[in-house]
């Protein structure tokens, strides 16, 4: 079992892979809490301001804007990337999805100044930050998508006699919504991670970010640790709701990951 | 030997030349194909294109089809217009299929292209394929669910469904085992007979199984000294007399052929 564990492409069935994966984070606790020193918080310490910040009402009121700010501008940037990746096959938008694509080269803080100037409040420069940040990514796994399409795809529809339009509706729009799930479950963690950034910038609505600016002000690094915890736990449920929900919309891409 | 009579031209390739660059594939492909007509039988036409491996018959498949479009040169229905995608059913040689629908929806998709099917005589359609093809029990099932030969017939049923005269079959032998090839021959021979018209177009490197189902066999090859294959020889099995004899494995003339094919490609 030792062999297989670190042998490249070893086979483990799930008990075990459960089992390393205990006690790696076991001993990653146990090398945390040795290793910690006045500055840095133990794991305990972690966990109770943990508990403590999970019955409080501040917490939940700021993850709620936090959550629906997330969901917002994930919403739009869907519109948007699925608007310019279907008609990406059309030489019109192609010019712009690729230039899009290509903006994911540019930083949010250089652009700041320009959207404040551009939007009517904080709500708005926040929204259209984050979707102005994770749009370029969305656009560039679709993109990706449609362009590793299997030819044979579009030839089956010629032979079956599809007219163009139907063929982006059955191979791309029909054919790859499983993967917009998928794309919107990895590129979920950008936005997740690009709202506590935004956030900063207009801290009188609240939010998670706001509250890890207010804890790193004081260095209550616990608190900061504890929030952290909480968007970690955040993440990895969404994850786990997306991944499902991709496999209860569309069963089949569960058999081609079993073959 | 069977009284028959070729009646008209099906189908007209002309001057077919094919070239990449400085690369020439295809060279003056010209064959036609024609109505054989069967006295007291209601049978289609089967041909075999059939050429090495590499020699450029999935570039000629792919311009019958009307997926490719050769450098020069025409390919002509019977009644004189241009060949082009859709006007032939095509049967790939993996038998690809949208792995994101189901088998009925696949097939009902292709059906409501053929015009010649109304919107309620659809589902009795699939149901009776699917019944013929012992497709039933897997009508709601996903491609990724089905065998390989199973995908082969839905692939069929698919095309049959358009309700195009010409299939094209790109490889339809290659690597079965002998169980399976014998059920593809013997669907390949059935759906020849589903209808007068119905001309069977076989692309294959496999002599023996592609002479054993055709009425006709064109030889692509290369001609010393020139580059680019060409139809190098047409067989007309029906005028040798072993053309849809159930035995003609068995017969010397057939071994003739085969033994002058090999010999020529």
């Amino acid at each position: 079992m030792l062999k297989q564990i670190f042998a490249p492409f070893g086979r483990t069935n799930k008990q075990i892979f459960i089992g390393l994966a205990i006690s790696q984070a076991i001993l990653a606790l146990v090398l945390w809490h040795i290793g910690s020193n006045g500055l840095i918080p133990k794991p305990l310490n972690v966990v109770n301001a943990f508990i403590n910040l999970l019955t409080s009402k501040n917490l939940i009121d700021n993850l709620l804007i936090s959550f629906m700010l997330t969901l917002k501008a994930m919403g739009i940037s869907i519109l948007i990337t699925l608007f310019l990746a279907y008609l990406s096959v059309i030489p019109f938008f192609k010019t712009i999805a690729l230039f899009v694509v290509k903006c994911r080269y540019l930083t949010l803080t250089g652009l700041i100044f320009i959207f404040t100037l551009l939007t009517k409040d904080g709500s708005a420069l926040k929204l259209s930050l984050l979707i102005f940040g994770i749009v370029p990514f969305f656009v560039t796994s679709f993109l990706s998508v449609i362009l590793t399409i299997d030819s044979q795809q579009f030839e089956i529809c010629e032979t079956l006699g599809f007219s163009k339009w139907e063929t982006l509706y059955e191979v791309i729009i029909v054919g790859k919504a499983d993967q917009v799930v998928e794309i919107i479950r990895q590129n979920m963690a950008i936005a997740w991670l690009m709202i506590t950034m935004v956030e900063g910038l207009s801290m009188s609505e609240g939010g998670l970010g706001t509250m890890l600016i207010k804890f790193n002000k004081y260095n209550d690094i616990t608190n900061v640790l504890a929030v952290q915890l909480m968007i970690f736990i955040i993440g990895l449920l969404l994850d786990l709701i997306l991944g499902n929900l991709k496999y209860w919309l569309f069963p089949y891409s569960k058999l081609q990951i079993q073959q | 030997m069977t009284n028959y009579t070729k009646k008209d031209v099906l189908l007209k390739v002309e001057q077919v030349s094919l070239a990449y660059g400085d690369k020439q594939i295809l060279r003056d492909v010209n064959f036609e194909i024609r109505d054989i007509v069967r006295t007291g039988v209601q049978q289609g036409q089967v041909v075999s294109l059939i050429g090495r491996s590499g020699i450029g018959k999935t570039q000629l498949f792919k311009i019958l089809s009307g997926l490719n479009q050769p450098t020069s040169g025409k390919v002509k229905l019977g009644n004189g217009s241009l060949i082009k995608a859709g006007d032939m059913g095509v049967v790939f040689q993996n038998y690809y299929l949208f792995e994101w629908r189901t088998i009925y929806q696949s097939l009902e998709m292709s059906a409501k292209k053929n015009p010649a099917l109304k919107e309620s005589q659809i589902k009795n359609e699939i149901n009776k394929y699917a019944d013929d093809f012992q497709l039933t029990e897997h009508l709601s099932k996903y491609p990724q669910q089905l065998s390989g030969g199973q995908r082969q017939r839905v692939s069929i049923i698919q095309q049959l469904l358009k309700g195009s005269s010409f299939i094209l079959f790109d490889e339809p032998f290659s690597g079965l085992d002998i169980i399976v090839l014998e059920k593809v021959v013997n669907l390949i021979h059935q759906v020849s007979l589903s209808d007068e018209l119905k001309t069977l177009i076989i692309v294959s490197h496999d002599i023996e199984t592609s002479l054993s189902l055709s009425d006709t066999v064109f030889i692509l090859a290369n001609e010393d000294g020139k580059s680019g294959a060409t139809i190098k020889k047409e067989i007309d099995l029906c005028a040798e007399g072993i053309a849809w004899n159930p035995d003609i494995k068995h017969l010397a003339a057939f071994k003739e052929i085969v033994a002058e094919i090999k010999g020529s490609i």
